[in-house]
């Protein structure tokens, strides 16, 4: 025989709004050995009706009743605290479904029935929360709990899928209390939990959070928005006072717990302003405040407290103080006085009566001593501005000049604007700076921009800066405005026009040195493009661009200038370096012509002679009898005239190499003037020229090449008659000894004179004023003098004419 | 033809070694030479009637032999002139050549080119001379005639016939026949053709 006692758990029951706990529930079914032990039986029932008893009572405590339902006869048993829960009287009357059905609120009626006949069918136990109507008309909230199901009584063990389920037990419980307080508690969570938020979010915006510090444990409990503060996360575990303590900046530390220490002690609140360290290094300043909580012996238990970051704040107070001690000492240092002109009166900063020079002690002065300050040119027009302003409320903004008591000039900056409060006119508030400095920088720059002005318009240099990239004008001289044939006065152009008047020929050029200096950033220089004016022009530029290297790319600043006229000035240099050279080849052509003809005359006059001569001997030796004396005489000259050819080769051999005096001879200077003056005097007296000696009697003799002084004469004396031929006039040859013992000889004419500044220049070769000049002549002189060691020159006369001039040492000298 | 006359060469050369030499060469084949180192010089010579010649430098120092043949020939002085230079060219001896010069010679020249020369020039000179001394001839006959008769001279020669003539110069036909025969008798003219000749010669002198 098993023990046939079931007992089952009754599920739902252990509910933690019940105070009191029902762990089992049960009841004792039928036995089968009843007989057998009857006492055991009794006392069992005893037990049970005392078990009933308890649970009566329990039920009752509990408000909690039981049911059957026999879902075959619909029969419903209810227990007393059920009728009691249902508004009835236990027992009142016998229960059936219908009746209960009846008692079910009707809004709830349809759906407690369909989910138990869910259940039902699908083998589970009915569980239902429903409402009741009490006949006294009360609701009430009923939880109802199915804990058993019997089927038919098992006969034969079948199983139990097959069974269908007869009847059912279980509790109702009327939790209308416990859920109108959960509501309350959820209302009051609901409370706590949003005054928690706003809490926390008030704190989070004041950056304030609070501490609770138990002194006795010494545990301490943070707001997450303190953590925050710490640069903590509340998720970083507990706090205590060593981790506190390590987190406040070392220099306030002693002071912060000192101060803790004394309000523990005194209990007076604790306020401190410290800083702390965030983990990140980050220093913030907090202000705390702390009062300490006592327990009923009056020992302190527990200090609360409230942390708030003022780190911003501090910020902002620190900044203010910055701001407003930069603006009393910027208006200072910028020397701005301040005023203020209103129904109230006259107000002026102390600066503004420092800038005009007054006294403060004399007060703010009037508009007509004020004018008294202006100087006199600014007068009116000061006049003007203030009438304007009393009388339409207008403001202004100009510079005046004044001069101070003590008589120093001042620039002054006034500006005055009028105060109106809704659109009601109070009176005007003003600055006044002193720009005395600026102003007379202004002046003096405009000065030296006008004098830059004017030396690129003299020099045809233009400056100019631009960003070649963006293609922006920063800064282009009126010059450059010019030099590409625009009229300054026609304002701002962009760059694109001044790439316009570029010759399309040299364009290209231009943008390639462009495009390379700007990506290579280097500097660059075109030593020469074109431009072409509008009527028509060409001219030539050259332009050097610097980068600018504080710039942004393509940023470059450089000069234009106009080198039309020096292009120009090359030109013709070089056209006449041509025409010299042309001319020297021409000439010495000419010469070498000459000289050859020169020489074949020359020289051809002995050789006809003596060929002549030859022709003749040989005649008068033909005669019969032959004639020897003309023969003999023929002869001799046949020998000197080939001598005089010789000669004739030697000499001119001589004037090319640098004058070696060869077959030098004492000769008598005086003989060779006569001879001279007497060969050319035919020459002369073609041209009306008279030719004067004057040889002083310490004329020396001297040793030369008598064909080569013969030269010197000729060329000398040829080139004064030359000077006269036209206009005649007179030759004068002098000599005589100078103090260095040479001989002096100067030969002056009464002709042309010498073209100024040539009289060095008439010594070079191939220098000649002659149609048919050698040019040779002088250069020779020059060279046959120079080589006995003399000197030649020439200068102009005080009259007319020019003299020229040799000296050449004595025999003696010569001779060692 | 006066078989009396010595030929003369004059010789002007500003070089007196060739001066000389020329003059030696001219003696030498027995003519008389007179040197002269300017034209000027030449110019103040007294000339004789023998014939001569003129052999000129061109290259003289005041005045090129050129411009001074051209001078000879204004003042009316006909000599013949042989050029010698030392360095000519062909202008200068076509201009030379041109203007009258018998002969252009370069220097140094050959001895026989100038002898010959110098015997054409005096040849030259001799005819001229000749030439010029028939025309005096005449010329004393022309002037022995009446003025009527030089009238009727010159109309005969003219080819007008008597008839003519008488009519030209309101004479008779008989007078013009006196006149005419008085003409062909002074002018000591054979012909009618030959009295023509006659007036040719004298032509530049009745100018």
């Amino acid at each position: 025989m098993s023990d046939n006692i079931t007992i089952a758990p009754a599920e739902g029951a252990n509910r933690p709004s019940v105070k009191q706990r029902i762990e089992y529930m049960g009841v004792v079914n039928d036995m089968a050995e009843r007989k057998r032990i009857d006492e055991e039986t009794q006392a069992l029932a005893r037990k049970l009706e005392e078990s009933n008893a308890r649970l009566e009572e329990a039920q009752r405590v509990a408000h909690v009743g039981h049911w059957e339902w026999d879902l075959e006869t619909q029969e419903v048993v209810w227990s007393d605290e059920t009728y009691r829960i249902f508004g009835l009287k236990p027992q009142e009357r016998p229960m059936d479904l219908a009746g209960v059905r009846e008692m079910v609120h009707p809004d709830d009626r349809e759906s407690l029935f369909e989910s138990v006949d869910a259940d039902l069918s699908a083998g589970t136990y009915p569980v239902a929360e429903f409402r009741i109507v009490r006949p006294s008309g009360e609701v009430r909230t009923m939880h109802a709990i199915t804990s058993k199901r019997w089927s038919a009584p098992p006969v034969d063990s079948t199983s139990e899928a097959s069974e269908r389920a007869r009847k059912l037990f279980g509790t109702v419980q009327d939790i209308t209390e416990s859920k109108r307080v959960e509501a309350e508690r959820q209302a009051l969570s609901r409370d706590l939990q949003e005054s928690n938020a706003r809490l926390e979010q008030a704190q989070r915006l004041v950056h304030m959070g609070y501490y609770e510090w138990n002194l006795i444990t010494g545990r301490v409990t943070w707001s997450a928005e303190l953590y925050r503060i710490y640069g903590l996360s509340p998720q970083d575990g507990p706090i205590d006072m060593a981790l506190v303590s390590e987190m406040i900046h070392p220099e306030d530390r002693e002071r912060v717990f000192r101060e803790s220490d004394q309000a523990i002690r005194s209990g007076v609140p604790a306020a401190a302003e410290h800083r702390i360290i965030r983990p990140d290094g980050e220093v913030r300043t907090v202000h705390g405040l702390g009062t300490v909580k006592r327990d009923a012996a009056g020992l302190a238990s527990e200090m609360f407290g409230t942390v708030q970051d003022i780190t911003d704040r501090k910020r902002a107070e620190q900044a203010l103080r910055e701001s407003q001690f930069y603006l009393s000492e910027g208006e200072r240092l910028a020397h701005m006085g301040s005023w203020a002109f209103n129904d109230s009166g006259h107000y002026w900063s102390d600066e503004l009566y420092k800038i005009c020079g007054l006294d403060p002690k004399n007060g703010a002065p009037t508009v007509e001593q004020y004018l008294a300050l202006v100087h006199p040119q600014d007068r009116s027009s000061i006049a003007e501005s203030i009438k304007l302003m009393l009388e339409e409320h207008r403001g202004f903004d100009q510079i005046e000049r004044i001069i101070r008591p003590d008589g120093q000039l001042r620039y002054l900056r006034a500006v005055s604007v009028p105060v109106v409060e809704l659109g009601v006119f109070k009176g005007f508030i003003g600055t006044t700076m002193d720009v005395t400095e600026q102003e007379l920088l202004t002046q003096e720059l405009r000065r030296e921009q006008a004098y830059l002005a004017e030396a690129q318009s003299l020099t045809h240099i233009g400056s100019w800066a631009a960003n070649f990239l963006t293609g922006q004008n920063y800064h282009v001289s009126d010059e450059v405005y010019r030099l590409h044939g625009f009229e300054p006065a026609q304002g701002p152009l962009a760059l694109e026009r001044f790439w316009k008047t570029i010759h399309p020929e040299d364009e290209p050029l231009v943008r390639a040195v462009l495009t390379n200096a700007i990506h290579a950033r280097i500097d660059y220089e075109i030593r020469e493009f074109r431009i072409c004016l509008p009527d028509g022009t060409i001219r030539f530029l050259r332009t050097i661009g610097h980068r600018n290297p504080a710039g942004e790319m393509g940023d470059y600043i450089g000069i234009t200038m106009d080198i039309t006229e020096r292009k120009r000035a090359e030109a013709e240099r070089d056209r006449l370096r041509q025409i010299e050279a042309d001319l020297a080849r021409v000439n010495r052509v000419n010469l070498m012509g000459e000289l050859a003809a020169a020489l074949a005359h020359e020289i051809k006059q002995p050789i006809t002679a003596s060929v002549t001569s030859a022709n003749a001997l040989l005649r008068w030796l033909a005669h019969d009898p032959p004639d020897l004396d003309r023969a003999r005489a023929a002869a001799s000259r046949i020998e000197e005239d080939a001598n005089r050819a010789a000669n004739v080769i030697d000499s001119l051999r001589s004037f090319y190499r640098t004058g070696t005096p060869t077959q030098r001879q004492v000769i008598n200077v005086r003989e060779i003037i006569e001879q001279m003056s007497s060969l050319l005097r035919g020459e002369a007296d073609r041209h009306a020229i008279t030719i004067r000696s004057e040889v002083q009697s310490d004329t020396p003799n001297i040793l030369a090449n008598p064909v080569q002084l013969q030269q010197v004469f000729m060329n000398l004396m040829l080139n004064a008659i030359e000077a006269m031929k036209d206009i005649g006039g007179t030759l004068t040859i002098r000599s005589r000894m100078d103090s260095e013992n040479r001989l002096f000889v100067s030969i002056s004419d009464t002709g042309v004179g010498l073209p100024t500044g040539y009289a060095e220049q008439i010594f070079e070769p191939f220098h000649t004023t002659k149609p048919q000049g050698t040019g040779m002549g002088l250069t020779i002189t020059r060279s046959i003098v120079e080589a006995y060691g003399g000197r030649v020159w020439a200068n102009a006369n005080q009259g007319m004419g020019a003299t020229f001039h040799f000296t050449l040492p004595c025999e003696a000298d010569a001779a060692v | 033809m006066k078989a009396a006359a010595v030929p003369t060469v004059f010789i002007v050369d500003d070089d007196g070694g060739v001066r000389r030499a020329v003059q030696d060469l001219v003696e030498s084949v027995g003519l008389r030479a007179e040197c002269f180192a300017t034209g000027q010089e030449f110019l103040n010579k007294k000339r004789t009637s023998d014939p001569s010649c003129l052999v000129l430098d061109v290259r003289l120092p005041q005045m090129s032999g050129l411009d001074f043949q051209r001078n000879l020939a204004d003042l009316g002085m006909q000599i013949p002139i042989i050029f010698i230079t030392a360095h000519g060219d062909i202008p200068m001896s076509v201009r030379a050549l041109k203007s009258g010069a018998v002969e252009f010679l370069t220097k140094p020249f050959r001895d026989q080119d100038l002898l010959d020369a110098i015997q054409q020039a005096l040849q030259r000179d001799r005819a001229a001379r000749e030439q010029q001394g028939e025309v005096h001839d005449l010329h004393g006959r022309y002037l022995a005639l009446t003025a009527r008769e030089r009238a009727v001279m010159g109309l005969v020669v003219a080819g007008m016939l008597n008839k003519q003539i008488g009519s030209e110069l309101g004479i008779s036909e008989a007078t013009v026949k006196i006149h005419r025969a008085n003409v062909m008798q002074k002018m000591q003219a054979g012909s009618l053709i030959e009295l023509v000749r006659i007036a040719d010669k004298l032509k530049p002198g009745l100018r």
